[in-house]
């Protein structure tokens, strides 16, 4: 009698266990979308990352968590932490020809939400690809490659922050491609007409010129485009060297096509490079900045702005975390500096930054800075900082 | 050993202290507040202090004309200015300071769309350097009757110096009896009376900033229509504006350097030479709205009175009932960290034209004629033992 029992129970339980999914495959739901007929033809659950793409489209992102002490003239500024970025990147190939990328930037907790990228690529050629959407603007190499989990230092350069107002992005179109020259060597170019900077570079700013007020210029305030572009050449992997312009007019000129004053430029110039020698990486921007400030501004608004960094990083110890095989650390420094106005001695910022960095694996790194830095006002007086700062970023 | 180990923490936590910055002394400062403040008093300078250092974008009201961006562009850690935002004054108070001309004062800058001020041609000039702002909560605690006792208008002491003081008018925004006198103390020539006045006066003209005071943007005159700023008037609320006057007030001014045989003996030469009759070492304050400013010793070296300096400092603008060869006796405190807070250089009398203490005396003339030539007459050990002496204040 319980031999039989046993008998059942194993039979009960085994249908359970194998015979449940061959079940549970015949009334599998998401065959649904792929009904003949949709409910609407192109509604919402007729889209082609649905019945077409799927699995061709991937989420993924970055995010970056930092403590930072800062001192100024030997005052607290700050002792706090900062949810600093959570970064969502999209990307879809829609077809061997057409890709889709996009970046939404969460900052400080959601205080700042922006689309900084999202652009259509519609690949003709190596050589020539047609790029159209919301575009990071190709001056200097940082604005292009800015990721904090890529980034060695927790804070980015001066230059890039305050002249240029990095993560730089704006509406537009044009093209980018590359050409093969002998062994490893290429050249690159991106070449874009966008909507460039409007006048609150002058107008929204309190502090004098700043490139970085006039930036989000959506909707185009003057009606005439802006041309940025980078071109690079390098002989291998280990190097570049990239030159960069940003030119068109910042100020609305016309209203109703009556003329109110002339067109005035924001030109900006950036030279990059960045090569590997012995072991130690190094990279740099220069950019300068020339701005032509209506007249009766002149003084207190700068029409030349100039700013640069070096970077040096040194990588060691690679795989001495014996549970960590794959992890390494880096020996760092950075010399930058800002100009905020070349006409005058002061008005300016310059900082050198040393420290650390552990990365568990390269797409994490976990870094510690010491920051050391004099500001210079209008009158030249200076003021110190300093900053200790940890960070954590990885992509995800 | 274990001094050894007490010895290393100490390096180290002094070159830590270097490392991230040192905090100056606040006697080394020109924005330190007043000793005795309580903490609500501390936290409405610090309010204050942040009101006066803000600069001003155009969508936020600065302009249409203009000279500068804050408070803080024209007095250099709250000392004074340079000769490159040097304000340019004209007319003066029987002519209506030239209103339609752009008086009292040139706007030299404007926002896109709007002109402008230039200097009209055939008016007096007076170019009028930014003073220093700290200790001016004392200075204006004096009580009148402290100056009025000090003003000698007729000589009668016939020691050649007839200090006056300069009976001006309030603005009517400012508490107080309506159209009452009273005897100003702020400004190159003590053509205002109160901080509130001054205050908001720097707004509007300096800024183009509107206030409740002065609600209405200060325009181009000969092209009112030509551009506004977007801003709505006032532009800055009474309460920034009270913000900005309490933290004028509780501004405290630098100790004087630590006395040496040198700053010893310059003191005597100083009160032999009759620098002291006007350069009056000490005034105490009376009654302030401030607890912390009440029954001080005020140690500016002036008697903010009026003195004729004679032609060669003359810019011949009436102010107030100061006459265009009349200067307000400016304080001498804080000149110890003159040149600290301008790049290393000195910038003295009411337009900057003298480059050090000792070019400075040379300038005077008029009432301190006496002064200048016992000056010129002391012996260069004498005259550097003063110089010492003026330099440590």
């Amino acid at each position: 009698m319980a031999g039989r029992y046993l008998q059942a129970t194993s039979i009960l339980l085994g249908w359970c266990v194998l015979g449940a999914p061959v079940h549970a495959q015949v009334t599998d739901t998401t065959r649904a979308d792929t009904v003949a007929r949709p409910f609407v033809r192109g509604g919402v659950y007729d889209k082609p990352f649905l019945t077409r793409l799927g699995g061709r489209s991937v989420l993924g992102g970055y995010a970056e968590a930092q403590a930072r002490y800062e001192r100024v003239d030997g005052i607290r500024e700050q002792l706090g932490f900062e949810a600093r970025r959570f970064n969502l990147f999209a990307n879809a190939r829609v077809s061997d020809f057409v890709r889709l990328g996009a970046e939404l930037e969460v900052e400080d907790g959601g205080r700042e939400i922006s689309l900084e990228f999202a652009a259509i690529d519609v690949r003709v050629h190596a050589a020539f690809t047609l790029r159209a959407g919301m575009l990071l603007s190709p001056i200097g190499r940082f604005n292009l490659a800015h990721d904090s989990p890529l980034n060695e230092f927790t804070d980015r350069p001066l230059v890039s922050t305050q002249l240029l107002g990095v993560a730089l992005s704006e509406p537009g179109v044009g093209a980018f491609g590359q050409f093969r020259t002998s062994g490893a060597g290429r050249i690159t170019y991106e070449a874009y007409a966008t909507n460039g900077f409007h006048d609150g570079l002058i107008l929204d700013s309190p502090d004098g010129t700043r490139v970085a007020r006039g930036t989000d210029n959506c909707e185009d305030n003057n009606a005439t485009p802006s041309f940025v572009g980078r071109l690079a050449w390098s002989a291998g992997p280990a190097w570049e060297l990239g030159i960069s312009a940003h030119v068109g007019p910042y100020n609305t000129y016309r209203v109703d096509g009556a003329p109110i004053d002339r067109a005035r430029q924001v030109n900006i110039w950036a030279l990059d490079a960045e090569g590997t020698f012995a072991g130690i990486t190094a990279s740099g921007e220069a950019a300068v900045v020339d701005v032509d400030v209506p007249e009766s501004m002149r003084g207190v608004f700068a029409t030349r702005q100039a700013g640069a960094f070096i970077d040096l990083v040194r990588p060691f110890g690679r795989g001495w975390v014996r549970t960590m095989p794959a992890s390494a650390f880096a020996l760092k420094a950075r010399w930058d500096l800002v100009d905020f106005d070349r006409a005058l001695t002061g008005d300016s910022r310059q900082q050198f930054s040393a420290g650390v960095n552990f990365r568990p694996t390269q797409d994490t790194a976990l870094k510690l800075d010491f920051v050391r830095g004099r500001a210079r006002d209008r009158f030249n007086n200076a003021s110190d900082h300093a900053f200790a700062l940890f960070s954590i970023a990885t992509y995800f | 050993m274990r001094a050894v180990w007490v010895a290393a923490l100490l390096v180290a936590v002094t070159a830590c202290g270097a490392l991230f910055t040192e905090a100056t002394p606040d006697a080394d400062l020109f924005d330190a507040p007043l000793d005795g403040l309580s903490a609500t008093e501390l936290g409405a300078f610090a309010r204050g202090d942040a009101e006066f250092a803000r600069p001003f974008s155009v969508r936020e009201g600065l302009g249409p004309i203009f000279n500068d961006l804050s408070c803080a562009a024209c007095h250099s850690g709250d000392g004074r200015g340079r000769p490159d935002n040097v304000l340019t004054r004209i007319g003066s108070p029987a002519d209506g300071f030239l209103a339609p001309l752009g008086g009292p004062q040139i706007q030299s800058r404007a926002i896109p769309g709007a002109s402008p001020e230039v200097v009209p041609m055939g008016v007096a000039l007076s170019l009028r350097l930014p003073p220093p702002v700290f200790g001016v909560g004392l200075i204006e605690a004096v009580p009148e009757a402290a100056l009025l006792a000090l003003a000698d208008s007729a000589d009668t002491n016939r020691d050649g110096i007839s200090g006056r003081p300069n009976w001006v008018v309030p603005a009517d925004y400012v508490p107080g009896v309506a159209s009452a006198r009273r005897i100003g103390r702020f400004g190159r020539k003590g053509q205002t009376a109160t901080l509130l006045e001054q205050t908001v006066e720097a707004y509007h003209q300096d800024m183009g900033i509107t206030t409740e005071q002065r609600p209405n943007d200060n325009l181009h005159p000969d092209d009112p229509a030509s551009a506004a700023d977007g801003a709505s008037d006032p532009e800055i609320p009474a309460a920034t504006v009270a913000a900005v006057v309490a933290y004028l007030r509780m501004l405290a001014p630098p100790d004087p350097s630590a006395e040496t045989p040198d700053v010893v003996r310059g003191r005597t030469l100083f009160s032999q030479a009759g620098c002291s009759a006007c350069h009056v070492p000490t005034l105490t304050s009376g009654d302030a709205p401030i607890a912390a400013l009440r029954g001080r010793a005020v140690t500016l070296y002036s008697d903010l009175l009026l003195h004729d300096m004679g032609p060669r400092l003359a810019d011949l603008r009436p102010d107030g009932s100061a006459t265009g060869t009349e200067w307000k006796t400016p304080p001498l405190w804080g000149l110890r960290l003159m040149s600290r807070f301008l790049n290393g250089q000195a910038f003295l009398l009411h337009d900057g034209r003298a480059r050090s203490i000792a070019e400075a005396i040379e300038w005077h003339g008029g009432e301190a004629d006496r002064a200048r030539a016992h000056w010129l007459g002391l012996s260069p050990a004498d005259q550097r033992a003063l110089l010492a002496f003026v330099g440590s204040r």
